[in-house]
């Protein structure tokens, strides 16, 4: 534990808080997280601790294999020490840097944090007894229950948890295709070399995340000397992590341009593939409602296909639906699909790329048909190797890929694989649960917090539709010490 | 109390359901019909309790398709309540079938970013499953 750093975290949140007059108490009481032992005053997160259930050992014994190490695989990695008495776990993970704390890409992109803020070494996490292959799997034999590394190591298992994570898809968008695919963490010069520096941007990764913020600056400046400047921010048509992301970048930059007084020349529009603002009616309700205050425009069913950087459009594959012929067993008109292809203007073009299951996932047999790896969405168990077991944002769940997705599944995981190995029923069942810190605008955040039955499902007593600063502050100051040294320790 | 039904048979060169044009009636007894009662508004209870209903049997072996030993059909309608979207749905099928469906096989639709289309497949998906257990083969 970093008691150090979480100290100074709340140091500056109570330097916040006192001077708009409030203590941490008054605080967490206007937030009804009284139980959040995080924001209590016993500065050491051990407090953390003692509201969870104490963690039983077992004497189990099995070889067992995590592909990949970010926040998904090491902190599983780290449940399972604390639940094993001989744990035998090896990590296999090339990127060094594998840990980073991707949500904070946003605040990157906003320039309210640095890439420093973010940046965390994968060794510093590795729990004591946890190997490290620093390479990766690229050939799965689940049958055979081995698999092969990038350098041609064979590496047999026991147990199998996919943590792998996704891909980001650039290369799919003609005009970028030089882009190829790409993780969120690693060597992403490529990338970046492709979207270059005339206003295509995307916060997905750390240092595209820097370079939003740069380019941001420069289309605000031309905004704030008159001319008109068009904001394009785009949703893909595919499951993303963290799907509020390509909207908070948005409602960041309109901060940031109301901050510099160029809202008026400044056109900010969104383009979602999707048919509405959120998947859960009452944050859409609410989401739509912000859009219309900030006069955001917004376009239902369009993804971004193609971009002319010579020309600076972006090209959308808009969708829509038309009445068809009767059919006369069903008793009712078909429904025609229909779309055309729409050229859009753009002088700052932030992407939110399609993503992918890796290659070597989808070509396997671990994949589904789809690429994810398929498991029981509860048990998180593969839905065909009774060994393998999957989390995060590789695993074929609903809803599940954002990082308050991985704090619930990788408790529930670690129970079920002990249960596998002792040869019992698995009886430790994720319930769908998700949070969606959405940032709309510097200082206030609505907390979307909802599971499978597709509503809100608050952990304070407040209406979690309401923007409050408050979420604001657990975002900046506690949620990062939450994750990088309560899950990442596996015990938050 | 008269029990009304339409059924629809399976073909197995075309691997689909083809509409049997009949309408079919039986009086259930009095037990039967309270059955039917207490069943009547959970449409896939009342499905199931004919396809483990001795009477139901018996009338299609006597009355309906008689020595077709190896023949394969479903219920189409049941007074009114119709089972048609299990057997003819499409992804072009209006958007009650798609919220039916969705409900029933807890498909979730994140709709930020899901395809009418792709949901649509994962129905149909579903569907062929649930096309099984609904389908009688007559001994």
């Amino acid at each position: 534990m970093d008691n150090k750093y979480i100290d100074k975290m709340l140091s500056q949140m109570d330097t916040e808080l006192s001077s708009k007059g409030m203590s941490r108490r008054d605080a967490m009481k206007l937030a009804g997280i009284s139980g959040a032992s995080l924001l209590v005053g016993s500065t050491q997160i051990h407090a953390m601790e003692k509201d969870q259930a104490p963690i039983e050992k077992s004497g189990v014994t099995g070889k067992i294999v995590i592909v990949g190490g970010g926040l998904a695989g090491m902190s599983t990695a780290a449940r399972l020490t604390l639940s094993l008495e001989n744990p035998d776990i090896t990590v296999i993970e090339p990127n060094d840097l594998s840990v980073s704390y991707q949500p904070g890409q946003t605040l990157i992109g906003a320039g309210i944090w640095g890439e420093d803020d973010i940046a965390y070494n994968r060794d510093d996490f590795v729990p004591d007894g946890v190997k490290i292959i620093k390479d990766r799997a690229i050939a799965f034999e689940p049958t055979q229950n081995k698999l092969t590394t990038a350098q041609g190591q064979e590496v047999s298992y026991d147990y199998l948890i996919v943590a792998c994570g996704l891909q980001l898809d650039f290369e799919r968008i003609k005009g970028l295709e030089e882009a190829g695919r790409c993780y969120s963490t690693g060597d992403n010069s490529q990338l970046h070399k492709t979207l270059g520096e005339d206003g295509i941007c995307s916060i997905y990764t750390a240092e595209g995340a820097t370079k939003t913020w740069e380019q941001m600056q420069k289309f605000i400046a031309q905004a704030a000397s008159g001319k008109k400047t068009n904001f394009v921010f785009t949703h893909p048509s595919t499951p993303i992590k963290c799907g509020g992301a390509p909207k908070k970048i948005m409602y960041l930059a309109n901060s940031r341009i109301k901050e510099a007084g160029a809202r008026e020349n400044s056109e900010l529009t969104f383009y979602t593939n999707g048919g509405s603002m959120f998947g859960i009616p009452e944050y859409h309700d609410a989401v739509l409602a912000q859009f219309k205050r900030e006069k955001f425009k917004w376009n239902y069913r369009h993804n971004l296909i193609e971009v002319d950087k010579k020309n600076k459009i972006a090209v959308f594959d808009a969708k829509w639906q038309e009445k068809g012929p009767w059919d006369p067993i069903m008793k009712e008109f078909e429904v025609i699909s229909k779309h055309e292809k729409k050229k859009v203007s753009y002088d700052f073009l932030h992407i939110a790329p399609a993503q992918i299951a890796p290659r070597e996932i989808a070509e396997s047999d671990l994949g589904s048909a789809g690429g994810w790896v398929p498991v029981n969405k509860e048990t998180l168990q593969h839905i065909k190797f009774d060994n393998v077991f999957s989390l995060g944002d590789i695993a074929q769940v609903p809803m599940g890929k954002t990082g308050g997705s991985v704090r619930k599944q990788y408790k529930v995981l670690v129970n079920n694989l002990i249960s596998k190995m002792k040869g019992e029923p698995l009886v430790a069942k994720y319930e769908g649960y998700t949070v969606c810190p959405l940032i709309t605008g510097i200082g206030t955040v609505m907390m979307a917090e909802f599971n499978w039955e597709v509503k809100p499902t608050p952990s304070f007593p407040l209406d979690p539709t309401v923007e409050r600063w408050i979420f604001w502050l657990m975002k900046i100051y506690a949620l990062k010490p939450m994750t990088m040294y309560g899950m990442l320790a596996g015990k938050a | 109390m008269k029990m009304t039904f339409e059924l629809v048979t399976y073909n197995d060169k075309l691997n689909g359901f083809e509409i049997d044009e009949n309408t079919y009636q039986i009086n259930l007894s009095q037990e039967d019909a309270q059955t039917y009662k207490l069943l009547e508004s959970s449409e896939l209870s009342l499905y199931n309790w004919l396809q483990e209903s001795e009477f139901f049997i018996n009338y299609i072996n006597e009355e309906v398709y008689q020595d077709s030993k190896g023949k394969k059909f479903a219920i189409s309608d049941i007074n009114g309540i119709s089972f048609v979207r299990f057997y003819f749905f499409k992804i072009t099928s209006g958007d009650a079938h798609y919220d039916y469906f969705k409900k029933l096989f807890k498909i979730h639709v994140e709709s930020e970013w899901q395809d009418r289309e792709d949901t649509g497949r994962e129905i149909l998906e579903n569907l062929l499953a649930k096309q099984k257990e609904l389908m009688f083969e007559l001994s």
